[in-house]
């Protein structure tokens, strides 16, 4: 049953009670209304009328007596007749009392009165007779006795009668009295069992009604407060209240979804907060940081110390803004914040984008910010984003980028002109700058003269490069010979300034020894042209450089990806220039091995230089040459047997000698053998106590005697040869290589400790910045080919507290010397 | 008749911004103070927008702002303040006198006036 059922029924039950009770009422009324009119119209005035036969009968005697005591004729004339209506008055009275007697007693009382009246009438009749008949006195007479007699009579039974009359109505009216409240009564019964029912009905269907809201409401009120969603309240009836608690439940589903999609989303923003690699925060309209910002942001301004503080003073402490600019970014977020969008629009102008901050260890972050308004879905901007990006090592980056593709267009410019034009240019520019600044120094107050010939000097430089292309010298060496131009013409405004004048020269001097600087140390190019040698160090394409400067145009200046490709594929561009392969550096000692060979009386050995393709330095490239020579020619003359010994041993006639060229370990490490006899260590135990280095009975072991082959004065030769001992020891040799920041030393390279004779070999080590790994970064090839560069790959976006690889990998290194920047 | 009503003490920036929104194509009254401003807008119902300096002798622009909506009952011009400073106590006034935005000086041409365009339409 549903609730409106109920409440209908109840609401019936109602209507039912009070019909009742009206209809018991109504009955009631009806039989108490007959009692009612039996009492007002029959009894009472039944009774009352009893009482007026006493007074008629009153009537009739007075009447009666005047006629008797009538005087004259006339006056009893006057009295019979009213007499005559005196009698008739009673008579009708009396008939009335007869028809309503209502019990036998009344009815014989009344009929022994209407006999008693008829006696009594007859006696006055006689009376009268008398009267008339003139017999006063007998009349008188008969007036006492027999008149009197009926009279008294008919006065006693009138007189019961009403007794008789009044006791029925008393009776009547108690009865009534009996009955109205028996009608009272049972109203009230019936009222009182009305209300009970109705009561006992109305406790049960509330009871229906209210427990079961009151379980919802309080199941409810328990989801509500444990916001434990997966809960349901349990059905139980299918009426209005389980309707209800199924919607209920359907909402409560809804919630849980929706709860576990803010939960989700809440999560993928917290993840998202600690991960991404950008500092974002929010500001509050108190120009707070809300407590939710990204974990990076705390690495980006190095403080732990975020959530809440004034954003002007988290982000701008430090930083290169003044006063009025933070006035006018405060003045920007009040005006925003909690304001309609549109006044971020009006005032977006305002915010910085990039900003240079000290932070607390001294160190300036480049930092670029970026705000959006977050609304607050009404068209109000409800807090300000911003998004904080170190881009320090970006914009470093592209500092270097730039520093280097103007190097890189200085070599090329340099490259386009003969050497020898290229130095005298350099001579000659250097010439004129001495002389300028010779001419400036002398002249404290403005000279005619002096700027004239200044003026050439300038105007002379700056025509060479023009003609020789070099570009980054005429816009300085013009800006100079301007000011020459403009002070020879007394320009207002312009005076001589000494220190000025100087410092322009400067400039001009710098961008000269620059383009030297260049040549000399980049391109190995000092000095004029040496015929022969000089080629060598040309070994640039010019293709390689102008696809190394399309490179640096083409990339993307905020991908620190990119930008760290790019800087390393020129970098490398730039240290191969000057390098040569181990073959070249070792060409005049290659050269002379056959004649070398053949002045010991051996076979040409075999030289095998594997580079592992690696390059060296020019500037590592004469000691090398030295200490190779040196090292090599010792191999062919004590290591390598003649070719009779050799066929002996089972090796074939032409020795071999090995070079290996490799970087491990920051180090650049040049290992020599050859498939010779090994060290004599017993010879040069013999050599070491003649010569005093080492007492005769010194306890050696083989790698302390290896060791003693360096010392000053050693020779391990038993005659001077004309090959080995030409004045330089292992002892100068070893000098060369530690001059050069390196180390020598021997190695051998089996385990027989103590034999006469160990195969092994010598090792060079030198710092790594001397060789180049000459297939580095494969930029060169594409773009030499002409083909777009290769798209960018996507950077990974680095987690913080893991480093952002900050160079590409490698490709490994399998092509030999031969390739790239060979002539 | 003008469409902008531009209130500013100093002639410097009233006929920047004048001169501004007049070149894009908007008509433009000028006003000295608060109360001038008051007495332009009460002869002229054309104007639909009011840009207001805030610190101005005889009456400042937010007095003027509260004037235009108590005195004068007009709910429908739109207000925007041109400002050097903001605070959040100026705020909460402006939001009562129902001024719709905050330019902060210096102002930005191209977004203003596509606001105001907006705003006018």
């Amino acid at each position: 049953m549903s609730i409106g059922q109920r409440i209908a029924l109840l609401v019936v039950l109602a209507f039912l009670a009070i019909a009742t009770l009206g209809g018991v009422a109504w009955y009631q009324f009806r039989l108490n209304a007959a009692d009612v009119r039996i009492v007002t119209e029959g009894v009472v005035p039944s009774a009352l009328a009893s009482a007026d036969l006493v007074a008629r009968l009153k009537d009739v005697q007075l009447v009666t007596q005047t006629l008797v005591y009538a005087p004259d004729e006339n006056e009893t004339l006057q009295a019979r007749n009213r007499l005559a209506a005196q009698q008739e008055r009673l008579r009708e009275s009396l008939e009335l009392q007869l028809a309503g007697a209502n019990s036998q007693t009344q009815q014989g009382l009344a009929a022994q009165a209407k006999e008693t009246l008829g006696n009594y009438f007859h006696a006055i009749d006689e009376t009268v007779q008398l009267k008339l008949a003139g017999q006063q006195e007998v009349a008188i007479a008969a007036l006492f006795a027999s008149v009197a007699q009926y009279q008294g009579e008919l006065e006693q039974i009138i007189d019961t009668l009403r007794v008789e009359k009044n006791r029925t109505k008393d009776s009547a009216i108690a009865a009534l009295k009996a009955s109205m409240s028996k009608t009272l009564t049972i109203i009230l019964l019936v009222t009182a069992l009305a209300i009970s029912l109705l009561a006992l009905f109305g406790a049960v269907l509330y009871r229906q009604i209210t427990h079961p809201v009151r379980d919802m409401q309080q199941m409810m009120s328990d989801i509500a407060g444990s916001q434990d969603f997966s809960r349901r309240v349990p059905v139980r009836r299918d009426d209005e209240i389980g309707r209800s608690i199924r919607a209920f439940n359907v909402m409560i589903g809804k919630i849980e979804e929706s709860s576990a999609l803010l939960r989700q989303k809440t999560n993928d923003i917290e993840a998202m907060l600690l991960n991404m690699p950008q500092g974002v925060l929010t500001v509050e309209p108190d120009k707070r940081v809300h407590p939710e910002y990204s974990a990076y942001l705390a690495t980006i301004l190095e403080t732990e110390h975020i959530a809440g503080r004034n954003f002007i003073e988290l982000v701008f402490a430090g930083s290169n803004l003044g006063a009025d600019e933070l006035a006018q970014i405060e003045a920007m977020a009040d005006s925003c914040i909690g304001e309609d969008q549109m006044n971020f629009d009006f005032n977006a102008h305002l915010l910085v984008d990039e900003i240079q901050k000290t932070m607390p260890g001294g160190r300036v972050k480049i930092l670029e910010l970026n705000w959006s308004p977050i609304g607050d879905g009404a068209g109000n901007t409800a807090r300000l984003m911003l998004c904080v990006r170190d881009v320090t090592e970006l914009r470093k980056l592209a500092a270097e980028a730039s520093e280097q593709r103007q190097e890189l267009e200085m070599i090329g410019q340099i490259l386009a002109v003969n050497q020898d034009k290229f130095h005298e240019f350099i001579v000659s520019a250097i010439k004129f700058i001495d002389e300028s600044e010779i001419l400036i120094r002398s002249h404290p107050l403005p000279d005619a003269g002096a700027l004239v010939e200044l003026f050439r000097n300038m105007h002379t430089i700056k025509g060479n490069a023009r003609t020789y292309g070099l570009t980054r010298l005429t816009s300085i060496v013009h800006a100079a010979e301007q000011t020459y131009e403009e002070l020879r013409k007394s320009r207002p405004g312009l005076v001589w300034d000494q220190q000025q004048l100087l410092g322009e020269l400067a400039a001009v001097r710098a961008a000269v020894e620059n383009y030297a600087r260049i040549n000399e140390v980049l391109l190995g190019r000092k000095g004029p042209g040496r015929q022969g040698s000089v080629e060598r160090y040309l070994l640039v394409d010019k293709n390689q450089i102008r696809a190394t400067l399309q490179q640096l145009e083409s990339v993307n200046p905020n991908s620190l990806h990119e930008l760290v490709a790019a800087r390393d594929a020129v970098r490398h561009t730039l240290r191969l220039l000057g390098t040569e392969s181990m073959e070249e550096i070792l060409g005049s000692v290659i050269e002379g091995l056959p004649a070398l060979a053949a002045e010991l009386n051996k076979d040409a050995p075999q030289l095998k230089i594997r580079d592992n393709g690696y390059v060296l330095h020019a500037q590592a490239g004469g000691m090398l040459r030295n200490v190779f020579m040196h090292l090599i020619r010792n191999a062919v003359d004590h290591g390598i047997e003649p070719a009779a010994e050799r066929l002996a041993c089972g090796k074939r006639s032409a020795g071999e000698i090995r070079l290996d060229v490799e970087v491990s370990d920051e180090q650049l490490r040049l290992t020599l053998g050859d498939d010779g006899r090994g060290l004599a260590l017993v010879r040069i135990r013999e050599i070491a106590v003649r010569k005093g280095l080492i007492a005769p009975d010194a306890r050696l072991d083989d790698a302390e005697l290896a060791q003693l082959i360096f010392c000053p004065g050693f020779s391990t030769a038993s005659k001077i040869t004309e090959v080995s001992g030409r004045g330089v020891g292992m002892d100068a040799v070893q000098e060369f290589v530690q001059r050069e920041g390196g180390h020598i030393r021997i190695v051998f390279t089996d385990q027989s400790e103590g034999a006469a004779f160990r195969p092994f070999a010598m090792q060079i080590t030198l710092p790594a910045m001397l060789a180049e790994q000459l297939e580095g970064l494969a930029l060169a090839p594409a773009m030499l080919a002409g083909d777009a560069p290769p798209p960018a790959p996507a950077v990974p976006l680095p987690v913080p507290g893991q480093a952002v690889p900050d160079r590409a990998p490698q490709a490994p290194i399998e092509s030999s010397s031969e390739q790239g920047f060979k002539a | 008749m003008a469409q902008v009503l531009v209130v500013d003490d100093s002639s410097t920036v009233r006929n920047e911004v004048s001169e501004f929104l007049k070149s894009n194509g908007l008509t433009v009254s000028v006003a000295v103070d608060g109360r001038d401003g008051l007495a332009k807008l009460k002869s002229d119902a054309a104007i639909r927008l009011v840009v207001s300096d805030v610190n101005m002798p005889n009456m400042d622009g937010l007095t003027m702002a509260e004037k235009i909506r108590g005195e004068l009952n007009n709910a429908a011009v739109n207000i925007i303040m041109l400002t050097t400073e903001n605070s959040p106590a100026m705020k909460e006034r402006g939001k009562a006198a129902g001024i719709k935005g905050w330019i902060v000086k210096p102002f930005n041409g191209p977004a203003v006036l596509a606001t105001f365009k907006k705003l006018l339409a």
